[in-house]
């Protein structure tokens, strides 16, 4: 009996690497294989982004090569070891942490694969890859400055809370001071009272941000540097009876960053403000330009922008197409 | 039965006797993990070709060592039939005291002499440190081993997070000197630094283990830790002394994840818990204790990196490697209750 068992487990083991080994090789044959290695799916954008890339792989005839990491970085070290040992044409890599991305870099540099990492820069270094980044200070601050100029046109001073993302996450750092650079313009109508650290996790910024409307019950200006904490966002307004659309007594003045589906709800909705849109097409197209440059031997900066946008009540209309999150909105409900 | 029955005929067909008895001898010999190395890989070998290069053969070393060496601390722990949840946290939070420590940036001794010395003790002591206090709480206050380490698992995964908030602005601590990060990559004699640590700590292990008084009462205490105690056994200190070993180990562990990173980061093995144990288990160490080899531990540690990095290679997903993995160290635990069950009837 227990010899048949392991020979079962090293059978199954054995058809289920044929299966998949099968598939990867048909898939791969005679052309470039990208390797795409995400440090997780945590969110609409993310899967987002993932979809977007396998579809521009599989329109220009690529291969991909997909990994995810579960936010452990040793293991997407040895995720990029593993692609660079199947020596794919080129790499794409959002990492967990700045840092530690570091040694894949030279590893890649060592085995000449260009690498490009996706929607989120390394901390500085001297080897060489390719950043592809938002502009998420310019984003944010443009978003926040159309909420500021909601907040003057009221003839109220609010009381603002911002939701932070991770510290450790360049991209948070940059909308907190986009959204700083905004409100210092309006120092008559918006006082900041609360600074709500997220981490980027929803249990936080759903805590924080109840807290905050229970120290202050009059905030009524929110801004959050992600929309994935939107469902806890709308919780916490709800249970703080602060929930209500544009125009209403109780609106509380709602400012995005991504431009999720959800985002782009609440905007026909009239329930959010404005929002700062990261166009996933054109950075997906930019990072796959890079890859096809570098091979070519030709020079590619080091950080390469994405200019956004910032969607608002007075431009949703007409911006509204260029929203990633309008895009699969409109595939969900058709 | 009929099989055991030497007049009863054989049937048309059947494998002769002897042929089964091989078998049975290798699937019960402790080289069969070994062998379903080599079986697997070999099965491998049409589908990942690359699974045979010296690139990712090397690869796979790499990637064994500091695996190895907290498996080996573990398995110290599984042989007096105890479990150390805590093994993670412990190379979280030597991860970032080292590089608290030796960072160039902001560290407590950057740019001395002694900061790699110094970084290095504090990284070993910490470990030591957790380890002693989750023995002393299972012996002193009589407590499940599954229970403590669970606690400090869980108290000093947060404290590494917390830790790292007084040293750095970011989400781990960077600036790591050039002689500390160079160690994951040099060699001396050509063979990688960190193959000699894990080769080093294998031998001590085994030695302890298996050649030892420490190691005789560690087997045991694990055998019987009533028979033990009435045979002379120190089991408390024999018991403090597993966990300290495996504290020390995964300390050891986190020098080389961190050399590797060039970055002490507070999640830094954070998700490796079921490698870990996994890897000890498949070796063949029982979970009901009184049986384990750190030879074993080697080949579970080997399987375990083989099968990931030949997935890796597949570009299978991640959550389908979670689940070829779990499944395997399932059936290797499964294998394990059932001998044993053997064992008690007989």
């Amino acid at each position: 009996m227990r010899a048949n068992r392991r020979e079962f487990t090293l059978g199954a083991l054995t058809a289920i690497a044929a299966a998949s080994g099968w598939s990867v090789a048909a898939k791969a044959a005679d052309n470039k294989t990208i390797a795409v290695l995400f440090d997780g799916l945590y969110s609409e954008f993310w899967v987002a982004g993932l979809q977007i890339i396998r579809d521009d792989l599989k329109k220009r005839g690529f291969g991909i090569q997909e990994a995810i990491s579960d936010k452990d970085d040793n293991k997407q070290f040895e995720q990029v070891r593993a692609a660079i040992a199947k020596k794919v044409d080129g790499i794409i890599i959002v990492q967990t942490d700045s840092n530690a991305v570091i040694p894949a870099i030279k590893a890649a540099n060592k085995a000449k694969i260009p690498m490009v990492h996706f929607n989120r820069p390394p901390a500085k270094t001297d080897a060489f890859s390719v950043a592809i980044q938002a502009d998420n200070q310019k984003i944010a601050r443009e978003a926040v400055l159309y909420s500021c100029g909601v907040a003057k046109d009221s003839g109220k001073k609010h009381k603002a809370a911002i939701l932070i993302g991770n510290l450790g996450d360049p991209n948070a750092i940059q909308r907190r001071d986009g959204f700083d650079e905004a409100v210092k313009q309006f120092p008559d109508n918006v006082e900041v009272v609360a600074r709500i650290p997220t981490e980027w996790d929803a249990d936080k910024a759903f805590a924080g941000l109840t807290n905050a409307l229970q120290a202050n019950p009059d905030i009524s200006f929110v801004f959050t540097s992600s929309d994935f904490l939107l469902p806890q966002i709308i919780q916490s307004l709800k249970a703080a009876n602060k929930w209500a659309p544009v125009g209403d007594e109780k609106h509380v003045i709602l400012t995005g960053f991504d431009g999720f589906p959800s985002a782009y709800e609440l905007m026909k909705d009239k329930y959010m403000d404005a929002c700062g849109v990261q166009n996933l097409f054109f950075e997906t197209t930019l990072a796959m330009q890079a890859i096809l440059d570098l091979q070519a031997g030709k020079p590619v900066e080091k950080l390469l922008l994405d200019p956004g946008f910032a969607i608002t009540q007075a431009n949703i209309e007409a911006k509204k197409d260029e929203m990633w999150g309008y895009t699969l909105w409109k595939q969900k409900n058709g | 039965m009929t099989a055991l029955n030497p007049s009863a005929p054989a049937k048309p067909g059947a494998a002769p006797p002897s042929a089964i008895r091989n078998l049975v001898r290798l699937v019960l010999s402790e080289y069969f993990v070994l062998v379903l190395c080599a079986v697997y890989a070999l099965a491998m070998g049409p589908f990942v070709p690359e699974l045979w290069s010296w690139e990712v053969a090397s690869n796979i070393l790499s990637d064994m060592m500091p695996l190895l060496i907290v498996a080996i601390g573990q398995t110290f722990v599984l042989v007096i039939a105890g479990i150390d949840l805590s093994v993670t946290a412990i190379i979280s939070m030597a991860a970032v005291v080292g590089a608290s420590v030796m960072s160039e940036t902001n560290g407590y001794l950057s740019g001395g002499p002694l900061a790699v010395p110094a970084a290095l003790a504090a990284m070993v002591a910490l470990g030591l440190a957790i380890g002693t206090l989750n023995g002393l709480a299972v012996t002193r206050l009589n407590m499940p081993p599954f229970i403590v380490t669970l606690a400090t698992r869980m108290f000093f995964a947060g404290s590494a997070v917390w830790f790292t908030t007084f040293h750095t602005s970011s989400s781990s601590i960077a600036g790591l000197p050039d002689s500390f990060t160079a160690f994951a990559d040099a060699s001396l004699l050509g063979i990688p630094q960190p193959m000699i640590l894990a080769v080093v700590v294998t031998v001590v292990a085994h030695l302890i283990l298996a050649r030892s008084r420490l190691g005789r009462w560690i087997v045991a205490v694990g055998s019987n830790s009533k028979a033990a105690t009435i045979s002379g056994v120190p089991v408390a200190r024999t018991i403090v002394a597993t966990f300290a070993i495996s504290g020390v180990c995964a300390a050891l562990a986190a020098v080389i994840y961190e050399s590797r990173m060039q970055t002490g980061s507070p999640i830094t093995g954070e998700n490796i818990l079921l490698d870990i144990i996994g890897a000890v288990v498949i070796g063949g160490t029982s979970l009901f204790g009184g049986k384990g080899k750190v030879l074993w531990t080697v080949f579970g540690v080997l399987f375990l990196v083989i099968l990931d990095t030949s997935m890796k290679l597949l570009g299978t997903s991640l959550f389908a490697i979670y689940i070829i993995k779990g499944g395997v160290i399932l059936m290797a635990a499964v294998i394990d209750t059932l001998r044993h069950r053997i064992l008690v009837t007989r």
